[in-house]
């Protein structure tokens, strides 16, 4: 299967010759980089089909590159949200500084991606994970090119930490079970709890980080804001997923061959954590002023939802994880999508500084609405789909009872931030400042009805997604994965009829539509935001009525305790208490060359004493 | 061809039966806050006046696309919920959808109303339409979790997630469930204190302070069908708790019409007499401020709401 080695090359070819063509014209550089993606997607699923496996051997070590069910999974994910996030880049990255450096690196990134989803050994892996990692840190740096120290560094920490946890795991399973593949790893057992611990924990370290799992989050909300929209789309919508992709490999895999005593207090500690990432990520995004950084939060909480999914191991958990993966995958890249068409025609997403664009991009409105609606968890939209799914597993299947309260507090307060961005951004007073704002330009306004569209329809037809996602669950080792085009059942036989639902939701709307807006409609006329009842009095045009500040100050007053725990804070204590400890060491070097002198005597009378041991 | 008129015809028996009552019990509230001020108190009809003046008005002022889909979003939650609420027990004509949907779509299906009231009162641009949504969200978060403690000892004790099942539970043994686990009946009970806003929990309309909240900017045929959607909520309120809870209604061996006659009559005492409950409470107190709202959920209510997870629990055998 050389098909593999051709469609990972346009990329390479593609990140190459965009990085180039940026200095003979920059106006088809993005246009270069959408082609290249494009034909590299297009490429893939006509002729790439699940069970494809390539062999072959590189400085003596077998390498495997393949797809199964559940990698394809993924790269519906990785592909359709690059080719359109990169359709709509070119405008949004229009007369922007650098354009080479960002396709470039964009399309590295999604190389890097789309390897490590079709590596089948952990070598492989390893080089890909750390391709997008590199190729992601340029693009999170772009906006602040010559600052890189104080934007990208919590990221570049972290993900160091990261990789170097799972290389220790890789190197330890060559160790002990003697193989790079990763099935053959698995069939091993090399990710049970039971026999090395520091394997599968190793390995969930790296990939958490990359998932923004509490506590190793706190790279994200400055990485998912600092970088172009256009990329956040990405790197939120797929590159988080790739943290999931690899906890669901391990933590499955795990789970269908373990003992289910080892396993409570591994899916106890992991689901807590997705639960306190879920309710730290929401209660930190609600008190955001800027639209980006409310959404970088709301991505960590919604991660936390797919990690406590994949924590049950259960069939409608991980069904729930998988499903969630793709839907934050459209919903929240549709949201970026927003903030950067905002950014891109307001100059800002300051929530404080902008308000009262409905009326200006009605489209950019309708999208926001609808994704929010899916984040929101309301139906008849996709992302209620995900919700019930996430429940049910949990107070069916799982006994983890608290758990489901906890999530549950985090998708309510998830109304909060999500009417927070919708009013912020889109509703409330309309400013003198944002008079002359237009409504997006076409090529950022198709990627993101596409989004839209999609999120719409999983609503009423969840089985488009459950189809693939079901083949995934049986390539990683559950059986008998039942699933309905458009109704959810639980198992102790509750069903929910979404199609139902949604002609239901329908036909209400279409007669009062008709009966109650339609009949008045000609005869109204539009007022302004600044023609409401103020007490009788006429407001004058100086009179400000915005309100954008301290928006949820009452909970905020409410859930004081919850807001004194910050991560960020605990880092930096942990950071300066390490500097004092190696600060210490520090202090070898005197600077002077007598000490200096003696440190050497001082090695070779120890090697002297110790020669029969070290030598021997 | 029988069985679609009887939907269809059920469809609409409900939507009327839940307006009328609902609005019913909105004059009957005011009468009787009035007697307890000491005053005589508009007609218990008032309600309907009220409504068919609004009704006949025209509307002159627009206030965007949202401010148009307002009202429509909140009769579609209202509509789409009442469908999924089994009213009468064993009853045709008030069957509808009951079975096609769980108490985890009903919570969320609820919110979608509020959603459609609270983005138009946004784009009005009235502040104190904005602060008001802002209250209403974050008592949300404070009553839904004692709520969905409830809830969800309810479904771990009876092992099922629909309302149909809980219902059936009650008639078939004759056990109702706030005996079954009290405790989840207190938590609903408080939290349902915070569902229908009245005092002290009345924070997102406040008259006082904000001037009606995020209703002031409608008028017309759009607040009279916010109206309605309201009676309608409040029926579907009261229907599900005397369903989870209070056994349900028409629970009886008469056939025919006299059979389903007595069944309302048996929904409209028990709704009566747990309306009576936050509709007193409210008279005698004074509002809270938000954040001590939401407090008030997380301290007793949740307290109750774990107790009847562990009692649930219990009951069910998987502690011991």
């Amino acid at each position: 299967m050389e098909i593999l080695t051709s469609i990972l090359l346009i990329f390479l070819i593609g990140a190459i010759i965009t990085y180039f063509i940026d200095g003979i014209s920059r106006k088809i550089t993005g246009i270069t980089a959408f082609i290249f993606s494009l034909i590299g997607a297009v490429v893939f699923f006509a002729k790439v089909q699940s069970g494809d496996t390539l062999k072959f051997q590189l400085g003596g070590i077998d390498l495997q590159w393949g797809l199964n069910d559940y990698s394809y999974y993924f790269v519906y994910i990785i592909l359709g949200l690059g080719v359109l996030a990169l359709l709509y880049s070119i405008k949004y990255m229009e007369g922007k500084a650098r354009l080479g450096y960002f396709y470039g690196s964009f399309l590295l990134t999604l190389l890097g991606m789309l390897g490590v989803v079709i590596s089948q050994d952990f070598v492989s892996l390893f080089i890909f994970w750390e391709i997008m990692t590199w190729a992601s840190f340029l693009l999170i740096i772009y906006n602040a090119y010559y600052k890189v120290k104080t934007k990208g560094i919590k990221y570049m920490i972290f993900s160091a930490i990261g990789a170097y946890a799972m290389l220790t795991a890789i190197v330890f399973i060559k160790e002990h079970y003697g193989t790079f593949i990763i099935s053959e790893a698995i069939e091993k057992g090399a990710f049970n709890f039971e026999q090395y611990i520091y394997i599968p924990v190793f390995l969930l370290l790296g990939f958490g980080i990359k998932a923004a799992v509490m506590p190793f989050h706190v790279w994200a909300p400055a990485a998912y804001s600092k970088s172009p929209m256009s990329f956040t789309t990405v790197f939120s919508g797929a590159m988080s997923k790739m943290g999931v992709f690899g906890i669901g490999l391990v933590f499955t895999s795990f789970y269908l061959n373990a003992n289910p005593e080892n396993f409570y207090w591994v899916k106890l500690i992991l689901g807590w954590l997705g639960g306190i990432t879920a309710v730290m990520g929401t209660i930190y995004a609600l008190i955001q002023v800027d639209a980006k950084k409310l959404l970088a939060y709301s991505s960590i909480a919604q991660l936390g939802y797919i990690v406590v999914g994949l924590s049950t191991g259960t069939k409608l958990g991980v069904m729930a994880a998988l499903y969630l993966a793709v839907l934050h995958a459209i919903f929240k890249g549709a949201l970026f999508m927003v903030a950067g068409a905002v950014e891109r025609q307001a100059g800002t997403t300051d929530m404080t500084k902008v308000s009262g664009l409905i009326r200006k991009m009605p489209w950019t409105f309708f999208v926001a609405l609808i994704s929010i609606i899916a984040l929101a968890g309301i139906p008849p939209i996709g992302g209620f789909v995900g919700k019930w799914l996430l429940y049910e597993a949990l107070i069916t299947e799982s006994n983890n009872y608290i758990l489901v309260i906890v999530i549950f507090f985090s998708s309510t307060a998830a109304f909060l931030y999500s009417y927070r961005f919708l009013f912020g951004l889109f509703l409330g007073q309309e400013e003198k400042e944002t008079e002359n704002v237009k409504e997006a330009p076409v090529t950022m306004l198709i990627p993101m009805l596409i989004l839209g569209v999609l999120a719409l329809v999983t609503g009423s037809y969840p089985g488009l997604v459950f189809e693939p996602a079901a083949k995934a669950m049986q390539a990683i080792g559950f059986t008998d994965v039942s699933w309905q085009m458009s109704s959810l059942t639980n198992i102790w036989g509750n069903t929910t009829n979404l199609f139902l639902i949604s002609m239901l939701i329908f036909a209400v709307f279409i007669i009062a539509f008709i009966f109650l807006t339609l009949k008045g409609l000609k005869k109204t006329r539009y007022v302004g935001t600044k023609e409401i009842s103020t007490s009788g009095e006429l407001p004058k045009e100086w009179e400000n009525f915005t309100f954008q500040h301290d928006f949820f100050k009452p909970f905020e007053r409410a859930a004081a305790p919850l807001y004194r725990m910050n991560m960020n804070k605990i880092w930096k204590d942990l950071g300066k208490n390490l500097e004092a400890f190696f600060g210490f060491f520090r202090k070898l070097y005197t600077g002077n060359g007598q000490t200096y002198a003696l440190y050497v005597v001082i090695f070779l009378v120890l090697l002297l004493l110790f020669k029969d041991v070290i030598f021997s | 061809m029988n069985e679609i008129i009887i939907k269809i015809g059920g469809a609409f028996l409900t939507a009327i039966l839940a307006f009328t009552v609902g609005m019913f019990y909105a004059g009957l509230r005011r009468k009787i806050t009035a007697r307890v001020q000491n005053r005589v108190g508009p007609p218990i009809y008032q309600n309907f006046l009220d409504l068919l003046k609004l009704q006949s008005k025209s509307t002159n002022v627009a206030h965007g696309f949202m401010g148009h889909m307002a009202p429509i979003w909140i009769i579609i939650a209202a509509m789409t919920v009442l469908m999924f609420i089994p009213v009468l027990q064993n009853n045709l004509w008030f069957d509808n959808l009951t079975l096609k949907g769980d108490l985890i779509f009903l919570l969320y299906m609820m919110v979608f109303g509020s959603l459609g009231m609270a983005l138009g009162a946004g784009q009005t641009g009235n502040p104190n339409s904005a602060i008001g949504v802002t209250r209403g969200l974050s008592q949300m978060v404070g009553f839904e979790i004692p709520f969905v403690m409830a809830l969800v000892a309810l479904m771990l004790q009876f092992k099922t997630t629909s309302i149909a099942d809980l219902m059936h539970f009650q008639s078939s043994t004759g056990h109702w469930i706030i005996l079954e686990n009290p405790f989840a009946f207190l938590a609903a009970l408080l939290s349902s204190l915070g569902m229908f806003r009245y005092s002290p929990f009345d924070i997102v309309g406040a008259p006082a302070e904000l001037a009606s909240g995020p209703m002031s900017e409608f008028g017309g045929k759009y607040l009279g069908t916010m109206m309605t959607g309201g009676a309608v909520f409040a029926f579907i309120k009261l229907v599900l708790f005397v369903d989870l809870f209070l056994g349900g209604a028409g629970n009886n061996s008469v056939e025919g019409i006299v059979g389903t006659g007595l069944g309302l009559l048996e929904l409209l005492i028990k709704t009566f007499l747990f309306y009576m409950i936050p509709v007193f409470i409210g008279l005698v107190s004074p509002r809270f401020r938000t954040e001590q709202a939401i407090q008030f959920f997380w301290k007793w209510p949740s307290f109750f709401g774990l107790i009847a997870i562990g009692w649930a629990l219990y009951k069910n055998g998987a502690l011991g």
